[in-house]
């Protein structure tokens, strides 16, 4: 390890989550705007995060605050990984850790809140695990490794082979930014159906660790959307935003519908688009190195 | 050096099997822990004797080719026996079929062999090692758990139940060992014979019919498996497992062996309960949980995918090895889609197993170097934390009375070390950095070279996770209903803990595993070795690299911040938020109703019965596995 990596590493430990921040603040911000309100001002997720931790630690379970830490300490493992371009399948792998600690988080309270939140989100993973996997297979039909690196000598973007990939992709990042219509576990707005769902007994300081955690993913879900035109640092970042602007909209024009719905959507429609986008990599044996 | 040790291999397993129908019960736990220490022993000394093959020729061979062929005629006579006795006609038709093959061999036709051979390569050191280490704590496990069983049901059975057990690694043991194709027969016939005795355990209807049905798949693979020996001998002149894969490399008859390839290959699947021969495995589930935990891990079902992963080299890159891998991920996709709609935890982990070894086959039948190694790799992890996982239930349905997941909600509060070996072993089958996950990292890379195969893979891969989580969350979640209790005793606690230790140990040092055994027999079996590297705590094949040491090191550095910052903020207990009135004299989790009566909350885990349940997906099962196999047969004859 170099002295490069090590910058790089700080860079990511600080510089990702004021992104992350502002990211969430933007957010609001423009929910707000739709909805004809004035919104709190940009930097509200981060004031809210520093409130949190001036609040009583009230656990209902001696070990719940241990799954925070997990789901915080792999995200950003999961982010490091993408910036050290490591292989692709793994970092998925490393982000499924992350995900399954909040979900055995919010079991492990034991409040039938959290538990069905949980439970639903249980099938969100059923949902889009499949397709980010799908994601990295056509990285390696398409570059002939699942290291990453190999994208940075790529000859075209990722996305002129993978349009129906980059559609679901779009699905995926609504189910994780937990954004209607999909935002069955836990929700930004839904105050009156499941409390909060999964993060239910989640209250001050544990609270504040996953809105941290939240941050970190916000800019790894969005950096895998850079992946998709990754030659070019502006495109790619014009996907990032075009991704979290479909997100956005999707998440004031549309209403929770059941999770069940979500299920179907995902394994008929964006699935199947997804294994036709394979398949024609896999025909056509397209390289883009 | 080595032909002593294969024969104590032997021996021994069946000396310790007389030792306990010989000794009085009291004894049991002794002689337990001596085999559990003789087995190790004598596993860790074949592997330091190195690899070679050992022939038996001369008086000594005719010796003991005259008590093998008693011992055959001794098995058909029983079933016979049995099967007459419980009029089960489709088990007597089959061991019917199964002698006049057998008679058949003896005749003059089928050219006899002069000597046999003993074949220790790497596999089979592992093998060896899983048989004795893992299969003698088990044993040692039963110890703690037996007495109870059978008081509850009011048997006394103990010395056939550790009779036949003993005699099972004895079997084993000679299955992983022996090269000549008509001994590795009987060993494989004297398994079946085994599970059925054990299954059958119970004696009463349920146990019997399982039993017939685990005894009648079985001969369906042992009637394939004799037709295979008849063909080999009088087409091709070969006698030895070894000599098949070595015959296809130089004969130009490659595309004719292929139907003996296949046949062997459709034992291997019943004795590995695939699709659509799953069914007796899921009814081995009447027996004692111990025995689950052996035919589930180390006997048994290895077997199998041991067979089908010696004939690689016969099938690598062929239509039937493509075949064969779709077969696999069939099963795969299937048994896991199978796994999520069940609410028995035996069933979930059956069909998890019969979803692993579908992999095992898929990643055999995909044939490349790296593949082959993922797949022995597989056979390893998972009979560790398939081993752990059900001894695992077995211990908790005595502490909670119940296999249901459901009612072990709550689990952690009452039994935390229990609970978190059983957290571990899931975990270990579903997320890095544990072996079971980098040989399904190892086969999906690979696999991206077939796209139907793949697909899948990644289908199966996404339930498997699924099944697991949501039954994670249940046990180390916070509400308790049943009551429990604990028995902790020394016998079932240590394998428990010596397993969970065995998960960690050797997922940290899976490199060392790969480098000395697999590699060596990957490039035996195919010539070539899979081109793999272990710098820096990766696992790095051409297409990518899997970091497990970096995901230990985040892991005890999550533990370390954890117990750093926990009393940073001082916990405050509280109860749970129930959205208004609670009535929490009785319990936490009542509520008022709309009735201003108070009521429990309870809710339970998704389980889609209506999608992925055994009525809706079985049938579908049967249809398509029957007709990819039907498809790799007629690949081997065109």
């Amino acid at each position: 390890m170099n002295s490069l990596d090590i910058v790089k590493i700080v860079l990511v430990l600080i510089g990702a989550p004021i992104l992350g921040c502002l990211i969430a603040g933007i957010d609001r911000k423009l929910t707000s705007r739709l909805q004809g309100r004035v919104g709190p001002p940009l930097l509200q997720p981060y004031y809210d995060v520093m409130k949190l931790f001036q609040k009583d630690n009230m656990i209902v379970n001696p070990s719940q605050n241990f799954y925070v830490v997990l789901y915080v300490v792999f995200v950003i493992l999961s982010l490091l990984m993408l910036v050290f371009k490591m292989d692709i399948l793994m970092i998925i792998f490393v982000y499924t850790i992350s995900s399954v600690a909040l979900i055995v988080g919010g079991m492990s309270t034991g409040s039938p809140y959290a538990r069905i939140g949980s439970s639903r989100e249980i099938m969100a993973i059923l949902s889009y695990e499949p397709i980010l996997i799908l994601y990295a297979l056509a990285i390696y039909l398409l570059t002939g490794t699942f290291n990453l690196s190999a994208l940075d000598n790529a000859s075209s973007p990722l996305l002129f082979y993978t349009p129906l990939i980059f559609i679901s992709m779009l699905f995926v990042m609504n189910i994780k930014f937990k954004k209607s219509p999909f935002d069955y576990s836990t929700s930004h707005h839904a105050h009156q159906e499941l409390v909060k769902g999964m993060l239910t007994e989640y209250s001050g300081p544990g609270l504040a660790g996953i809105e941290i955690g939240h941050f970190f993913e916000y800019v790894f879900l969005l950096a895998l959307m850079f992946l998709f035109w990754n030659v070019s640092i502006v495109m790619g970042l014009l996907l990032a935003v075009i991704a979290f602007l479909f997100v956005i909209i999707m998440d004031n024009i549309t209403a929770r519908i059941y999770w069940q719905w979500m299920l179907k959507v995902s394994w008929t429609i964006l699935l199947v688009i997804s294994v036709v986008n394979i398949l024609f990599l896999y025909v056509t044996q397209v390289k883009i190195v | 050096m080595l032909n002593t040790t294969i024969m104590l291999l032997i021996a021994a397993p069946i000396l310790f099997s007389l030792l306990f129908v010989a000794l009085p019960k009291s004894l049991y736990k002794i002689l337990a822990w001596a085999f559990f220490i003789v087995g190790t022993v004598l596993s860790i000394m074949l592997v330091l004797d190195g690899t070679g093959k050992v022939e038996v020729a001369g008086s000594n061979f005719a010796t003991f080719e005259s008590i093998v062929l008693i011992l055959e005629a001794l098995i058909i006579l029983y079933v016979l026996y049995v099967s007459a006795k419980h009029k089960n006609w489709p088990t007597l038709g089959l061991i019917v079929i199964s002698a006049a093959l057998t008679a058949y061999t003896l005749s003059s036709s089928v050219p006899k062999v002069e000597s046999a051979f003993f074949n220790i390569d790497q596999f089979s050191q592992v093998m060896i090692l899983i048989v004795n280490i893992i299969g003698t704590a088990i044993i040692l496990f039963a110890t703690g758990y037996m007495d109870h069983y059978e008081e509850h049901r009011h048997l006394n059975r103990q010395k056939t139940f550790y009779f036949t057990m003993s005699f099972f690694l004895a079997a084993m043991n000679g299955l992983v060992m022996v090269d000549t194709l008509g001994w590795l027969f009987l060993f494989w016939e004297i398994t079946t014979l085994c599970s059925f005795v054990l299954i059958s355990y119970n004696q009463d209807e349920e146990g019997i019919n399982n039993g017939f049905r685990a005894l009648a798949l079985n001969l369906v693979g042992g009637v394939t498996f004799s037709a295979a020996i008849i063909l080999l001998g009088t087409k091709f002149d070969i006698s030895t497992l070894s000599g098949i894969g070595t015959s296809v490399g130089t004969s130009t008859t490659a595309a004719l062996i292929a139907l003996p390839v296949a046949l062997l290959c459709i034992a291997g699947f019943a004795k590995s309960a695939q699709m659509p021969f799953q069914s007796w495995l899921l009814g081995a589930m009447v027996a004692p949980t111990p025995v689950s935990a052996l035919l589930h891990s180390s006997t048994m079902v290895n077997a199998g995918v041991f067979l089908i992963i010696k004939l690689v080299p016969a099938f690598a890159g062929t239509t039937l090895g493509t075949a064969i891998a779709l077969y696999g991920s069939f099963t795969f996709v299937m048994c896991s889609a199978l796994a999520l709609s069940q609410r028995n935890a035996k069933r979930v982990l059956a069909y998890s197993t019969i979803a692993n070894l579908g992999l095992i086959i898929a990643s055999a039948g995909i044939g490349t170097p790296l593949a082959v190694a993922a797949a022995i790799m597989l056979i390893l992890f998972h009979a560790i934390s398939k081993a752990l996982l059900f001894l695992c239930i077995g211990e908790i349905e005595h502490t909670i009375g119940s296999r249901d997941i459901e009612d072990m909600s709550g689990l952690i509060k009452k039994a935390p070390l229990l609970t978190v070996l059983t957290s571990l072993g899931m975990i270990s089958m579903l997320l890095p950095p544990f072996g079971v996950l980098l040989t399904k990292w190892v086969s999906m890379e690979v696999a991206s070279s077939n796209p139907i195969v793949s697909v899948f893979l990644i289908l199966g891969s996404a339930l498997t996770t699924v099944y697991y989580v949501k039954w994670l969350g249940t046990i180390l979640s916070s509400s308790m209903d049943k009551n429990a209790v604990l028995h902790p005793k020394l016998e079932t606690y240590f394998p428990l803990s010596f397993l969970g230790a065995c998960i960690v140990v050797t997922s940290i040092l899976v490199f060392t595993i790969y480098d000395y055994f697999v590699k060596p027999q990957v490039a035996t079996l195919l010539n070539i070795a899979p081109t793999v590297t272990g710098q820096g705590g990766q696992f790095t094949s051409e297409i990518g690299a899997f970091a497990y040491a970096l995901i230990f090191i985040v892991f005890a550095l999550a533990i370390l911040i954890y117990l750093a910052t926990k009393n940073m903020f001082t916990p405050r207990p509280a109860g749970y938020y129930m959205c208004g009135e609670n009535n929490l004299e009785k319990d936490k989790l009542m509520f008022r109703n709309g009735l201003c009566s108070y009521d429990k909350s309870s809710v339970s885990n998704i389980y889609l019965k209506d999608t992925f349940g055994e009525n809706k997906l079985t049938t579908f099962g049967y249809v398509i596995s029957i007709l990819l196999i039907v498809a790799a047969l007629a690949g081997g004859l065109l």
